[in-house]
């Protein structure tokens, strides 16, 4: 007998039904990867292909880590003669963890004083900046990066990770302002007023009133900074010439140069670039959604 | 600490928002600075606590200058209408939060903070954050928070503002009970004149940017000092009537009404407005030199006594309070009857009471 409850719990049902089937989609490439990175050479071209490895092994994150491009090896016939991707893949790790930390860190530090200066002192202009700034960020950084790479070039900085540092806080810091402006504008002045009576000074109030309150917004400008940072390709590209510099992004695209592509070291390689960040997000979406400000005032 | 201001200006560009400011607060009294929105009340109490720049004039307590201080160097504290708590922190760090920036050690500022948490009944709340307060608890923390560090000066913005009517009568006689206990100078900002009247020493109506009187509850009701004072303080509001002095009287039409004797030396034929409270006058019976006569238009029962509203003439309406078992009814024929003694009179052109110049004089 079909009661009441019956249509909207099969409406529920739709819908998660409809959720799942999304959430697969979106996942699906990295389950992919990862699938194909655990499964011996052997097993990656089977068909039917599995999604769930018969038998699954570490090889690949092995060789990756340590530096080993395993089918030379086990070919025997085709011994290496020059460097392998594999060999510089720890180095790129590092190259690429160094510019996001550095371009995001520069960021978040102007990007959080300019926003302070922008919605607490008045001075010509100061309503304009950060639109500006916002349609900066909106100009494709195709169009920008000749002309810092002839900039870099003048200040000898080619084929240096400080190249790419810079590079990178030219495309982030604008958004980044934009968004420590809107945030800190929704922080009442009252409680630095507040504050500065209670006897803080000017320096005090920022560290111990405004910044704390300003985290949620720093932790968003943050995570939005270290992605472009992490994901980028085209300033990588252009700025970096030596195997030894470059970031993983453009690194790893060199796993497909050469006669013979190792899906499976590939594979492992794109699952060990995607961690960090899934890392990060998971760690800091918390205090992104957490009801910040709520309660200063009159709520 | 005694608060002197002295002919205190402020102007944002070309707008003046304070002119000419000058008051004295005496030591360990409550002063309210009352007025509409946009008098330039917050901005003078804003100045006091040293937020605001002052564009001339000076201000002292005690005998020290204080223009150049900073907040934290002027031993004030503040309450805010917005509360304005940090919300990052525990109740319990909001409260010390003073008495930490002061260096003051860690076990003292525990003794001060549960202390005065107990006082406002807030210590369950120690371990929250404003977050999870309602509106009349933030309060308390905001008023907690003032209170922890000892201030000369306690300045407070509109902090009832935000709460529901019944909390704000209960919390007003706190404020007052605080204040006594505190033995600091409070100056308090609101547009209630109802708070103004029940909880201040002094109080000092303002409008426009002018102090328009600065006086003692009793005095700025009983003896206001020009139209805008009478018309703005007391509810319901006065009535005012517009017409001439005649030989003694105050003419309107063809009623020539009687003045109090300290009005016996005003100018005849002078174009004088009066005002009469509502609660001065009274429904009498039949027409006499004192009363005028008018159609009941409107009756409001108020609980305790009823607002009847008559028209005296086509364009003049005058509200009377009666008590609430009288009889009266719409459309009825009846007179309003006056009390010289209960009479203010102000010149038309200046606005200011003719009483108060009888009585310098």
């Amino acid at each position: 007998m079909i009661t009441d409850k019956f249509w909207p719990a099969m409406k529920m049902a739709a819908l998660y039904l409809l959720l799942c089937i999304v959430t697969f989609a979106v996942c699906f490439p990295l389950i992919w990867a990862l699938s194909t990175s655990l499964k011996p050479k052997s097993e990656i071209f089977a068909t039917p292909p599995t999604l769930i490895p018969h038998s699954t092994t570490f090889e690949n994150y092995e060789a990756l880590l340590s530096g080993r491009q395993q089918y030379y090896q086990s070919g025997g016939a085709g011994q290496a003669t020059g460097p392998t991707p594999a060999q510089f893949f720890t180095r790129w790790f590092v190259n690429s963890v160094i510019v996001t930390l550095g371009s995001t860190l520069i960021s978040i530090v102007v990007s959080t004083l300019a926003a302070y200066s922008l919605t607490r002192f008045r001075y010509w202009g100061r309503s304009a900046i950060p639109y500006f700034s916002l349609l900066g960020y909106m100009v494709p950084s195709i169009i920008f990066v000749f002309p810092l790479f002839l900039m870099m070039v003048r200040l000898e900085l080619t084929d240096n990770l400080l190249s790419l540092v810079f590079g990178y806080v030219c495309i982030t810091l604008p958004f980044c302002m934009w968004l420590m402006w809107a945030f800190m504008r929704s922080i009442p002045i009252e409680i630095e007023e507040a504050a500065l009576i209670d006897g803080a000074s000017r320096y005090q109030v920022f560290a111990n009133v405004v910044l704390p309150t300003a985290l949620p917004g720093i932790i968003a400008a943050s995570i939005f900074s270290m992605i472009v940072s992490w994901n980028d390709y085209l300033f990588g590209r252009v700025f970096i010439n030596s195997l030894d510099n470059l970031t993983l992004t453009v690194g790893v695209m060199l796993f497909f140069e050469g006669t013979h592509v190792d899906w499976g070291l590939l594979m492992a390689a794109s699952v060990l670039m995607t961690v960090p960040m899934a890392i990060l997000f998971m760690a800091l979406q918390r205090h992104l959604v957490a009801g910040f400000g709520a309660g200063a005032v009159k709520g | 600490m005694d608060v002197k201001l002295q002919r205190i200006n402020k102007s944002f560009g070309n707008v003046s928002i304070l002119k000419d400011v000058d008051l004295v607060f005496p030591s360990r009294k409550f002063v309210t600075l009352l007025g509409p929105s946009g008098c330039g009340k917050t901005t003078l109490l804003r100045m006091i606590a040293g937020l605001e720049d002052i564009s001339a004039g000076s201000i002292h307590f005690g005998d020290r200058e204080v223009n150049k201080l900073a907040p934290r160097d002027r031993n004030i504290a503040m309450v805010f209408q917005s509360y304005a708590l940090y919300p990052q922190m525990t109740v319990r760090r909001n409260l010390g939060y003073g008495l930490r920036v002061r260096k003051t050690p860690e076990a003292e500022i525990d003794g001060a903070v549960v202390r005065v948490a107990r006082i406002l009944e807030i210590d369950h709340l120690l371990d929250r954050k404003p977050a999870q307060l309602s509106g009349g608890q933030r309060q308390r923390v905001a008023l907690g928070r003032a209170m922890v560090r000892k201030p000369d000066i306690f300045l407070m913005d509109e902090p009832l503002s935000n709460l529901d009517a019944k909390l704000r009568v209960t919390m007003r006689g706190e404020l007052r009970r605080f204040h006594l206990d505190l033995n600091a100078t409070t100056v308090y900002v609101t547009h209630d004149q109802l708070e103004a009247m029940t909880m201040s020493d002094l109080i000092a109506v303002m409008h426009k940017g002018v102090v328009q009187q600065f006086g003692t509850p009793e005095e700025v009701y009983g003896r206001p000092a020009n139209l805008f004072v009478a018309g703005f303080i007391g509810s319901p509001p006065m009535n005012f009537l517009e017409g001439t002095i005649d030989s003694g009287r105050f003419r309107i039409g063809e009623a020539a009404l009687p003045l109090p004797p300290l009005a016996d030396g005003i100018a005849h034929g002078l174009d004088a407005v009066i005002g009469v409270r509502p609660q001065d006058l009274n429904l009498v019976a039949s027409a006499g030199p004192n009363a005028l006569a008018g159609r009941v238009s409107l009756v409001e029962l108020l609980g305790s006594e009823k607002l009847v509203e008559v028209m005296v003439s086509d364009r003049t309406r005058i509200s009377v309070q009666v008590r609430a078992e009288s009889q009266v009814g719409l459309g009825e024929n009846v007179h309003v009857g006056f009390d010289a003694q209960s009479v203010h009179v102000f010149d038309k052109r200046t606005e200011q009471s003719l009483l108060a110049e009888a009585t310098k004089a």
